[in-house]
């Protein structure tokens, strides 16, 4: 990030968040799935006589998004991230509960609620595969009515910073998968939404890309103030743009708070790296490791021990007395770790309603 | 919704269909001269087993150019590739990007529709100025410049009202999810009853009643019959009313389905 956009996202940040832009009460998500056994003869008996099975996607989730804030939706394949990111977009209808973003409850599908919203999908092109970009760019123009002058502005501004400027008369099916993640990008942000659904932007992209996709997203972010929430596996997307997540495991909220809150309350341990000067032999010799953490690594010249947080001040002082320490390092552990751990350790709710039944 | 996003719609779509020019050739010779040989090859059979000289006031010159303008039009309604677009879009998911435009949905897929009939506009144009001089006009059929206008006019109602009448049927994919088998039955029935397989100067008097006031005419049989100077004003016009209205039962039908249907929809793919 520039030292611009730092000021810039610093002086937003300062600003105090006025009314949450999404609301979302108890929301629950059931779909209704046939079951099919394998094989010909599964195939065959599916023709007369079907089991069908309801999934619970999401269950009585509750939050709020406040105005320039990036949410992160976290969880396993399955978890409802994508289903709760659907109801909000308006795409699909909830089976309970309630939502509300800017005032509107998304399922309606207000012409003035869906002028304000994008949706970004990583997994699914939403740009016309003949066309160049600059084309898509005139039909989302008339679409979303954005008027010429704004148009041209907005359009310059995103092709400038996402460096896609000589890439625009390109037919989108001939652009490489950063590229065409970065007109995906801009075909969301032409009208200037102020909330923005990112669903894994950054899936099957170059560390190069997803570095410039991120450096973007809070680019524009500190500059335009939308409400976002973001689902993606990748760890380093939630750590470089979500100050909040939210876990979900089996449609349920697990933990919702700050990231930092995240790893002091489930981050037991911490990771305490040495690196040894070969040529000298450790005072204590090296099988009295073992007392000082857990040893996750151990070769000649380097240690890594796992050690209780409340127990690392006292384990480096000994390191450093008895080991011949040439470099110290305590880093966290991986935050992906954490919140797996916290996906897993969580009492299991109660188990999916699976309801057999015959329909015609 | 503003006509200027339609016209945009449809341009880009014209421009997609038409940026591959082997598929627009091929379609173009291959695809009507294999539709044109199996017609010819019926009207000659009409004729042969009938053994009269003219069938339903048609001499075999005439009936082969009604299947020639048949065809066609033919095309131009059915605007075949993209007659299941609504169908798919539910299936994979391609609905779920319309739902976000702050649009209407039929109407945005409506304008692709009529974008994507360029490629055919062309043939039409084409193969239907030089039709009549190849066949020969007989005596039977009188184009003028009138015809053609009034044609016009009836082929896109028709197209309209083909695009309505499948949106009900297409809309079944909330629930069914592949509807295929239901659009190509429906497809049968309107090239049976619409006059696209056979005049529909050759059923019987009784059935031709019903049929007027059915919407299946107004497809096929009521363009082409015009062209060919066929109908009179009156008939025209009466023709037209009764279109319309049916295209505004089909368009309640199709927003009611859509209305339960939107509620099954669950945006696969994403």
């Amino acid at each position: 990030m520039l030292q611009s956009d730092r000021r810039i996202a610093r002086t937003c940040e300062r600003r105090r968040t006025v009314a949450p832009m999404i609301e979302v009460d108890k929301l629950t998500k059931t779909f209704t799935v046939h079951k099919k056994e394998p094989g010909l003869a599964g195939s065959v008996r599916s023709l007369f006589r079907r089991e069908y099975v309801h999934k619970r996607a999401v269950r009585e989730v509750s939050f709020s998004v406040g105005e320039g804030e990036i949410v992160g939706l976290v969880g396993a394949n399955g978890a409802g991230k994508t289903t709760i990111v659907k109801m909000l977009a308006g795409i699909i209808h909830p089976t309970s509960g309630r939502a509300s973003v800017l005032g509107f409850t998304p399922w309606e599908r207000d012409n003035r609620f869906r002028r304000q919203i994008a949706l970004i999908m990583g997994q699914k092109a939403q740009l016309w595969w003949d066309l160049p970009a600059a084309d898509c760019f005139l039909l989302l123009k008339e679409i979303y009515q954005i008027p010429e002058e704004r148009y041209r502005s907005t359009l310059e501004y995103l092709a400038e910073a996402l460096e896609v400027r000589d890439e625009l008369q390109v037919q989108i099916r001939r652009l490489s998968l950063g590229e065409r993640m970065k007109m995906e990008l801009i075909a969301a942000l032409l009208h200037s939404p102020r909330v923005v659904y990112l669903d894994e932007p950054t899936i099957g992209l170059d560390l190069t890309a997803q570095r410039a996709i991120r450096d973007f997203i809070l680019r524009y972010r500190a500059e335009h103030r939308p409400a976002m929430i973001l689902t993606s596996h990748y760890m380093e997307d939630i750590e470089r743009l979500c100050r909040r997540i939210i876990i979900l495991r089996e449609g349920e909220i697990v933990f919702d708070g700050s990231l930092e809150k995240v790893m002091s309350e489930y981050a037991e341990h911490k990771i305490i790296t040495a690196h040894l000067r070969k040529e000298e032999a450790p005072v204590g010799g090296s099988d009295g490791l073992g007392a000082l953490g857990v040893v996750e690594e151990s070769t000649p010249d380097l240690v890594r021990l796992r050690v209780p947080r409340g127990r690392v001040a006292e384990t480096a002082a000994e390191l450093l007395r008895g080991w011949p320490v040439a470099d110290l390092a305590i880093e966290d552990v991986d935050i992906g770790t954490v919140i797996e751990r916290i996906q897993r350790s969580r009492q299991r709710s109660q188990p999916e309603t699976a309801k057999r039944e015959e329909k015609p | 919704m503003r006509l200027a996003l339609l016209w945009n719609v449809s341009s880009t779509e014209a421009r997609k269909r038409m940026s591959y020019r082997t598929d627009f050739w091929i379609n173009s010779l291959g695809g009507i001269a294999v539709n044109f040989s199996v017609y010819w090859f019926l009207a000659h059979a009409l004729f042969a087993a009938s053994g009269a000289s003219t069938l339903g006031g048609y001499t075999p010159r005439g009936m082969v150019l009604y299947y020639v303008f048949a065809i066609l039009m033919g095309r131009m309604v059915q605007s075949t590739e993209m007659e299941m677009g609504t169908s798919q879009d539910i299936y994979d998911g391609s609905l779920s990007r319309y739902l976000l435009y702050p649009v209407s949905y039929p109407a945005v897929k409506y304008a692709e529709q009529v974008g994507a009939l360029a490629p055919q506009m062309i043939q039409m144009t084409l193969f239907g100025a030089v039709a009549p001089f190849l066949v020969g006009i007989p005596q039977e059929v009188h184009i003028t410049p009138a015809s053609v206008a009034m044609s016009l006019a009836s082929l896109a109602v028709a197209n309209l009202l083909h695009y309505l009448l499948l949106l009900p049927i297409q809309e079944v994919a909330f629930w069914a999810e592949n509807v295929w088998s239901l659009v190509v039955a429906e497809r049968f029935v309107m090239s049976l009853l619409g006059g696209l397989l056979l005049p529909l100067d050759l059923f019987p008097d009784w059935a031709r009643q019903v049929l007027y006031w059915l919407p299946f005419p107004y497809l096929y049989s009521v363009p082409v019959r015009t062209l060919m100077g066929r109908v009179t004003v009156t008939e025209w016009a009466t023709g037209l009313v009764i279109a319309t209205l049916w295209c505004g039962v089909a368009a309640a039908l199709g927003r009611l389905v859509w209305r339960r249907g939107d509620l099954q929809y669950t945006g696969v793919g994403l």
